[in-house]
């Protein structure tokens, strides 16, 4: 079996997205272009919406019961909510990363190795070469090169999140989601991830939601700022941070509400 | 490629449903098969005759077809004698009980925690044959000193029994007495009670509602508990009217006459345990209706705020309770006292029991191990174990292979698949604890008439393992379900957002962190097939003479091989050595429980480099 392709661009495009948990309306009439291989931040305060828009991205909300969404999605050219996307291929293309690290109960090489087994890679060299390069790409080779049969539930837990980016890398996904990836972590660790999303952008759309407004500014280049449900303003990160245009935004910026 | 992952995961899905349905089929087949062949028998002799007679003389000639009866069917002495056996069993387990419990949340010092919890969980593993194989060996033996009779009655009854249902009330109570919140129990010593008194006028009241639900689930199981009581009642079909007198409960009934019943006889017999099983349902409904509303919320509390609530609610009650009670009684040793004696008393039975056995069992064993392996001669003096050995393994690897699989679909089914409740997984857990309610003679009698009838109307091991798994079924749901809960879903999430679809998902993340309730699952189900022996006495048949060679072959149990060499009275020697291989066995399995259950946690915490 080959490794599933399917035609999925780096840029994404939603349309008047709307989405409802049961009764509760969650996100308000949104939309939003994304350009592809640059570091995209969603801020705003707890509860607005952020992760619940950024799991629209690769269809997590269809775990959810009760949860509906209109509007349009594309991915590219590709509207990702149509009936002949195959969501696994989605996610396959569109990777993430959680805000607890979650690695799977196994060792270091077989968390690595599980997204290439899942879509058919099975020879021992071809698995080998990709634990060696997605850990390479997440700066993590030569710390991990000599315990790749151990436990990954024995590492530091900011080694197991950059394990897990790892682990999303693995089967080369044209965009990451991370939702809150160092809000667990020591601020070394969460240099080290910084510095890794800045390398990754070279050739990887990320989009990273983050409470940490030095976070979005450091390493973003687009911020949208979300408050109950709507995307209240986005745009370049300096130009956000700097001049806002929206009262509310500048507010939350400056930590006066949020 | 993509279409293959579809295909396979409807499959796996209508898979995992199919289990589960299988589960509301057995509980429908029960009630169907039961219930077709007792009517007629109920009509035969008369609904109200049937409950309400007292003269138990059945007649092997009684036929439906004939003109009127013989015999005599009246089961009224034998809802009496369980009713009376019952409540024996409570008035000493379930006080015995409700003391140990307390003892253990609040008089045992930690280091005895362990030892303590062990024990109970080892009383409950003991067979119930051992049980009653003990009942005759050790306690008819001493009540004959002081009873007109050789001690059976409803006092040796009562006192088997009582022990038998220690361990599930001390079990529960114990849980709802540890999750009544310790402000609690310092709200009152704060306000100037002594640790007794904080414990028996506070704590104790608090958690009254998972008690009572730990007394009604033992009542449950003194009900339906058949080969323990027949070795030690008597069985004569009368009225308990002394403590020493021979008495039948129901389902002594069924098991001293199923094997040779005639055709109304029969028809009677399962009438019985139509009965029975109406009694135990009852209790079961009054379980869920006493637990739904406390026990759950007093073990798992929703929310704190509403706990903290309740706290303030309980101090200010306290205060005044204190205000009366703690100017009265400074100290109460009795509370005590009590608490301690029960808890070293439950300790002190164990001793008794397995000590008793093995002190005349081992000897015999050692000096003669030929027992255990030697190929039994019909008509020699050598007899050997060995053949019920054989069935008895035999008996646990097709229960397992059927049970297991079928169990931890169902509860990949509830776990997985089914977390919006709908009417459909409303059924499937009814019909579970429908299936962990039944009695398990219940058991053998819908085996006898559906498994071994399906086969040609001869015992056989394939029937009897088949009747067994069923009613493994519930043990192992339940508990891959509670390990199927413990699995993050922070994981699963992670293996869908990398692309894997919800089957791989499962297979390949779920339930390998799920594996040490499996395997507690596969534990506790060899120990089922090990100690039971009412569900195997008329599908698997209980001839210890000959080695199956096929599953098509009858043999007794080891349990099924002690109930008769005991029963016989010829070889009591072999009877005890059995029941220390029995005891053994559940001893070492439980030991390999606690041993496996630790490294594999270890191993998923990652604690193991
Ligand atoms: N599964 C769900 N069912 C119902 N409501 C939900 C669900 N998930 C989220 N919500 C609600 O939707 C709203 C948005 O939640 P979301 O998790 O997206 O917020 P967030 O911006 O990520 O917040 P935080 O910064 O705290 O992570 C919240 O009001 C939340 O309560
Ligand atoms: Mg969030």
């Amino acid at each position: 079996m080959k490794i599933a392709e399917q035609l999925f661009g780096q840029n994404i495009s939603v349309k008047n997205a709307n989405l409802h948990y049961g009764e509760f309306q969650a996100l308000k009439n949104i939309s939003i272009e994304i350009p592809e291989k640059e570091i995209t931040a969603f801020i705003g305060p707890s509860g607005c919406g952020k992760s619940t828009f950024l799991k629209c991205f690769n269809r997590m909300n269809d775990l959810v019961a009760g949860c509906k969404i209109e509007g349009e999605f594309r991915i590219g050219e590709t509207d990702i909510y149509a009936k002949e996307t195959d969501v696994n291929a989605l996610r396959k293309n569109v990777g993430m990363v959680f805000q607890k690290p979650n690695p799977f109960p196994m060792s270091v090489y077989d968390n690595i190795a599980y997204g290439p087994r899942t879509f058919g890679v099975r020879k021992r060299a071809e698995l080998d070469g990709i634990v060696e390069s997605s850990l390479r790409a997440a700066a993590m080779w030569e710390e991990l090169k000599d315990r790749l049969d151990k436990s990954a539930l024995g590492l530091s837990g900011g080694q197991q999140q950059r394990l897990c980016i790892a682990r999303a890398l693995s089967v080369k996904p044209k965009i990451i989601l991370m939702d809150e990836p160092t809000s667990a972590l020591d601020p070394i660790s969460t240099g080290k991830i910084e510095e890794l999303c800045d390398e990754l952008k070279k050739t990887t759309t990320i989009v990273i939601v983050t409470h940490n407004m030095q976070q979005a500014a450091r390493i973003s280049d687009r911020t949208g700022f979300f408050l109950l449900g709507k995307l209240v303003e986005y745009g370049d990160t300096d130009k956000i941070f700097t001049s806002p245009k929206d009262e509310r935004t500048e507010r939350y910026i400056t930590g006066r509400f949020g | 490629m993509m279409t293959n992952t579809k295909v396979k995961e409807k499959i796996g899905k209508s898979a995992f449903t199919a289990a589960a349905v299988l589960c509301i089929i057995a509980v429908a087949a029960i009630f169907v098969f039961l219930i077709v062949k007792s009517l007629p028998a109920f009509k035969k002799i008369g609904f109200f005759d049937f409950l309400l007679g007292d003269n138990w003389s059945p007649d092997k000639g009684d036929t439906y077809a004939g003109e009127s009866l013989a015999g005599s069917y009246g089961i009224f002495t034998m809802i009496v004698g369980t009713l009376a056996a019952t409540v024996g069993a409570l008035l000493l387990g379930g006080v015995f009980g409700y003391f140990t419990a307390v003892f253990l949340a609040y008089f045992c010092p930690r280091r005895l925690k362990r030892v303590f919890s062990s024990v109970i969980n080892l009383l409950a593993g003991i067979p119930s044959v051992v049980y009653g194989f003990f009942g005759i060996v050790f306690l008819l033996s001493k009540l004959s000193v002081i009873a007109p009779n050789n001690g059976s009655g409803l006092l040796a009854t009562s006192i088997i029994l009582g022990i038998m249902i220690l361990p599930t009330v001390v079990s529960l109570s114990r849980t709802s007495l540890e999750a009544v919140p310790r402000s609690y129990y310092e709200g009152a010593v704060a306000l100037g009670a002594t640790h007794t008194q904080a414990v028996f006028k506070t704590c104790v009241p608090a958690a009254k509602s998972g008690i009572t639900a730990s007394l009604v689930l033992g009542v449950g199981r003194a009900l339906g508990e058949t080969m323990a009581v027949v070795m030690v009642a008597g069985n004569s079909p009368t009225y308990p009217n002394s403590l020493f007198n021979s008495f039948r409960v129901m389902t002594a009934n069924i098991v001293m006459e199923m094997g040779y019943a005639g055709e109304v006889q029969e028809g009677a017999l399962v009438a019985t345990g139509v009965v029975l099983l109406l009694f135990v349902l009852v209790v079961n409904l009054l379980f869920s209706l006493v637990s739904k509303k406390t026990v759950r919320a007093a073990v798992k509390p929703k929310n704190k705020t509403v706990v903290r609530k309740k706290t303030f609610h309980g101090v200010a009650r306290l205060r005044d309770r204190f205000g009366n009670i703690a100017y009265k009684l400074k100290t109460s040793y009795i509370g005590r006292a009590f608490a301690i004696g029960a808890g070293v008393l439950s300790g002190g039975i164990l001793v008794l029991v397995i000590g008793f056995i093995f002190a005349q069992g081992l000897p015999h064993l050692l000096k003669n191990p030929k027992i255990l392996y030697g190929k039994f001669e019909f008509g020699s003096e050598n007899i050997t174990i060995f053949p019920s050995i054989v069935s008895t393994l035999m008996a646990v690897g097709l229960s397992l292979l059927i049970a297991i699989p079928i169990g931890v679909m169902t509860a990949i089914f509830l776990n997985e698949y089914a977390r919006k409740e709908n009417i459909f997984i409303r059924i499937v857990r009814s019909a579970i604890d429908i299936l962990s309610g039944v009695p398990s003679i219940v058991y053998g009698l819908f085996g006898m008439i559906a498994f071994v009838g399906l086969l040609g109307g001869k015992s056989s091991i394939l029937a009897g393992s088949l009747t067994i798994s069923i009613m493994l079924l519930p043990t192992v749901v339940r508990s891959t379900e509670e390990s199927l809960k413990s699995v993050a879903d922070s994981l699963r999430e992670g293996s869908l957002a990398l692309g894997a679809g919800k089957m791989r998902t499962i297979f390949k993340v779920v339930l390998p962190s799920a594996l040490p309730g499996i395997l507690s699952a596969i534990i506790l189900s060899i120990g089922r097939v090990i100690s039971e022996s009412a569900p195997f006495m008329y599908t698997m048949g209980s001839v210890i003479t000959a080695t199956p060679s096929s599953y098509l072959d009858s043999g007794a149990t080891l349990a099924v091989a002690l109930y008769r060499l005991a029963g016989e009275g010829w070889y009591m020697q072999e009877a005890y050595a059995t029941a220390v291989v029995l005891i053994a066995l559940v001893l070492g399995l439980n030991l390999f429980a606690e041993w496996i259950g630790g490294r594999l946690r270890k191993k998923l915490k990652g604690t193991e480099q």
